[in-house]
């Protein structure tokens, strides 16, 4: 196997973004019927390098080889048109059309100037037969699982006789059972020469399907080796460092006060006391976001796939008494509050004025608004919080990302919250604004309010938690205390070792 | 607590209004000013008292109308079915009253029933999880239109009781009983969208949906009570029209929609939801109604109207749309 030609290889690779490296001399190769693992903590430089191999971003420096042959790639229709293909986490297909159109979108088989339907469905069930699977051509993708669609994607890239395809945590939307058919079919295609690079978190599986795992990490290569001769244990030291990195100590250290404000029971179970950060660590898809709006009674109306089942069978205790949140005015009643993950979709009316926002969740109590008490709180809040604003009516789309967030803050003291449930509550914001929301994160606890805060940063978590809960594939798979949590257990229980 | 997030004593407000804000909020009651000195510059019958009474009045129904189409366009949707409410209440208003139903009574039966049309498209919208608020109204615009067809027999009816006329045709001192009718429907939809939380709620909807639900917004409820409202003012519109015409007909109110929605267009509210002021539709309300009287005055015939009146919609959107973009760019600097 070692002696089977090079497909590709990357060569000292080097790309920077705004004066930041994202790879450093990274190098790359992947063999003809070799699954590649490729992992790395978010940020690690997994997606560069990637769309770099795809054609899509160009390197600063460093050269490809495909086949021993030097090749430069001006845009993807370069990388493709030598075989490679990226299959990405979000799927591009078109649900109105059947299984058979998507696979050939745009290079339909042509007859005397017709689209030949009879070869193209003749040629897609081929092509799903050698993948191993069977679903009717002539379906529409839109009746298709999440698991049959990504099939399809792959047959695409099958149909268009790619040597190479790239798989961006194909796994992460599909249950094991379905996971086990798209190892199936991954065989196939190693057994058919065909070489695949395999990103993913999830350790257990790249033991079971990839040949070779490299792992990047600050954007260098820190280890490539047969995954046969590596232990998980060394794959998650490789993956955060050998050295863990000095713990930012909080300035109010273990104040946790007994009073319980927040408790989940049921399947899943949770408890967050008056005074306490409790973070919510887990990888992407692990169901942080799912479970926070789950408890704000923010269920699936809005278009976000929530995997189809009725509910998860808990109960929610809010200051010790039993409390049905079915939808946020709910949740608003019992003092909860909701900092979303993408404050521009879900927490800011953008076109609004900093007032509107600031007084949207609150006083909806009262017919009448009573104008200058609202812009005298809001002026408290903004002046509590030193959001820089330059007057109440400026509208908040073109505030600064740590600003906005400031003002989703304020909204909810303004409402009177007793209860935070943060998601990602730092995402897109510079290091200094970062420093202040944890800031106005410890004075909430050290008020006396409960705060669930969700981070794909641990460094963040392990700063700003006095416990961490951490979740795996929609369940919790460990709760870690101060002290015990470092980056490596973290790790291992969010990529599933404890399993 | 020393450590606890308190509110920090606040500065005072401060009450900025930049040239762009005024332009925004002053831009169609400029163009209201220059249509009208255009029009008494090409015919002398314009500019006087009785004729520019006889605009308002004319345009009251339009108004009445737009008031409840501005509500709904402010919440991001459109309600297509008010002209077709409009007309199956004038129909119904005057049956009451040719049933010796008390003209009162008649009246507050026809505002009811508008209403409840409205709620019934705003509870289509919500509970069916229809797409678009346009598929709703589109089929009440129809079924609202058949009955008033079915109901009337095809035929209006005509002879209505004086009291009942007064608000259509009457006058209080030199002033169009309509006139006082629409001022008073106008203070009412300004105080409730800009100064009770329902209001803000509205404007909310409009500007980001999901963020008005996950602040607590109760959005389905607000929406049925917005298209109910739009029933209520197109009814309104109903008497008005059957009062001035002394007939409830069924074909009442045909393209009264598109007119509203004009109107509330050309008064500076936004499509894309979260924007639009009372006082901007009703200056586009009357926008529209100088324009059809200073064409009929100029003898322009009722076809050429229809395509002036489509090249002012367009433009008047446009007009606005450049001015946002170059406060935009103001803004971004």
């Amino acid at each position: 196997m070692d002696h089977s030609p090079l497909l590709l290889e990357a060569r000292h690779i080097s790309k920077s973004f705004g004066g930041i490296a994202v790879l450093e001399a990274v190098s790359f190769d992947l063999r003809r019927g070799e699954v590649h693992a490729l992992v790395g903590e978010n940020g690690a430089g997994k997606s560069t390098l990637m769309n770099i191999v795809s054609g899509v971003v160009r390197p600063d420096a460093g050269e490809m080889l495909c086949e021993d042959r030097p090749v430069r790639f001006e845009g993807p229709r370069d990388a493709q048109a030598l075989g490679i293909s990226f299959v990405h986490q979000e799927l591009a297909l078109v649900p109105q059309l059947s299984v058979a159109e998507n696979v050939f979108l745009g290079r339909h088989p042509v007859s005397r100037g017709f689209v030949n339907f009879r070869e193209m469905h003749e040629r897609t069930r081929r092509v799903l037969a050698e993948l191993g699977r069977e679903i009717d051509s002539r379906r529409l993708v839109a009746e298709l699982s999440l698991a049959e669609r990504q099939l399809v994607e792959i047959a695409r890239a099958v149909a268009f006789e790619s040597r190479l395809i790239i798989m961006d945590e194909p796994t992460a939307p599909l249950s094991d059972h379905d996971a086990q058919a798209l190892f199936r079919s991954i065989r196939l295609l190693r057994a058919r020469g065909v070489g695949v690079i395999y990103i993913s978190h999830r350790l257990k599986e790249i033991f079971e399907i990839s040949d070779r795992v490299t792992v990047l990490r600050d954007g260098r290569r820190v280890l490539t080796q047969p995954t046969s001769e590596v232990t998980p244990e060394e794959l998650v030291r490789a993956m955060i460092g050998a050295e863990l990195k000095e713990r930012l100590q909080s300035a109010v250290a273990g104040s946790v006060q007994s009073e319980e404000a927040l408790r989940i029971q049921g399947s899943l179970n949770l408890t967050v006391h008056r005074g306490e950060i409790v973070g919510l660590a887990g990888l992407a898809g692990a169901g942080r976001t799912r479970l926070l709006e789950w408890l704000f009674g923010a269920g699936p109306a809005h278009p976000v796939t929530t995997g189809g089942d009725a509910g998860p069978t808990r109960e929610v205790w809010v200051n010790g008494r039993r409390a049905r949140l079915r939808n946020p005015v709910d949740a608003i009643r019992h003092g909860l509050a909701l900092v979303p993950d993408d404050r521009k979709a879900k927490g800011l009316v953008l076109g609004a004025s900093v007032l509107r926002n600031i007084a949207l969740a609150g006083g909806r109590t009262r017919f009448f608004v009573r104008r200058s008490q609202e812009v005298r709180m809001a002026q408290q809040w903004i002046g509590a919080l030193r959001i820089k604003v330059a007057g109440l009516n400026q509208p908040v789309v073109y505030l600064s990302g740590g600003t906005q967030q400031k003002v989703v803050l304020a909204k909810w003291l303004f409402a009177g919250a007793k209860v935070f449930l943060l998601d990602e509550p730092t995402r897109g914001i510079d290091v200094g604004a970062k420093a202040e929301i944890y800031d106005v994160i410890r004075t909430l606890a050290g008020g006396g309010a409960a705060v669930l805060m969700a981070s794909s940063e641990l460094e963040e978590l392990m700063a700003v938690a006095d416990r961490i809960v951490v979740m795996h594939r929609g369940r919790i798979a460990g709760v870690l205390t101060r002290a015990e949590a470092t980056e490596e257990n973290i790790m291992h229980l969010a990529t599933g070792g404890a399993d | 607590m020393s450590g606890a997030l308190r509110p920090a004593p606040g500065a005072k407000p401060r009450h900025a209004l930049s040239p762009a804000s005024l332009l925004r909020r002053f831009g169609p009651l400029l163009g209201l000013l220059i249509l009208c000195g255009a029009l008494g510059g090409a015919s002398d019958r314009f500019l006087t008292a009785d004729n520019l009474l006889n605009v308002c009045r004319q345009s009251a129904v339009n108004a009445l109308v737009s008031l409840g189409q501005l509500t709904v366009i402010i919440t991001g949707g459109i309600d297509l079915s008010v002209g077709s409410i409009l007309g199956l209440c004038c129909v119904m208003v005057a049956l009451l009253m040719h049933a010796g139903v008390p003209p009162v009574i008649s009246v507050v039966a026809a505002l009811a029933i508008g209403s409840a049309l409205g709620a019934v498209n705003g509870i289509l919208l919500t509970k069916l999880h229809l797409p678009h608020p346009f598929i709703p109204t589109l089929g009440m615009m129809n079924v609202a239109r058949g009955l008033a067809l079915v109901i009337s027999g095809g035929f209006p009816i005509s002879e209505l009781p004086s009291g009942f006329r007064f608000w259509g045709a009457g006058s209080i001192g030199w002033i169009p009983a309509p006139v006082i009718l629409v001022l008073l429907f106008c203070g009412a939809f300004y105080v409730f969208l800009s100064r009770t939380t329902i209001g803000r709620d509205i404007y909310a909807i409009g500007g980001n949906s999901l963020a008005a639900r996950l602040s607590g917004v109760p959005v389905d409820a607000r929406l049925v009570l917005v298209y109910a409202l739009s029933g209520l003012t197109a009814a309104a519109g109903a008497i008005v029209l059957a009062g001035r015409m002394n007939s409830g007909f069924p074909l009442a109110g045909v393209g009264g929609e598109l007119d509203s929605i004009a109107a509330v267009v050309i008064g500076g509210a936004s499509f894309l939801g979260g924007v639009g002021t009372v006082s901007g539709t009703l200056v586009g309300a009357l926008i529209m109604g100088v324009l059809r009287n200073g064409l009929n005055l100029l003898n322009v015939s009722a076809a050429w109207q229809t395509v002036v009146i489509g090249i002012v919609i367009v433009a008047a959107v446009w007009v606005d749309i450049v001015r946002q973009r170059a406060t935009e760019r103001g803004s971004a600097e």
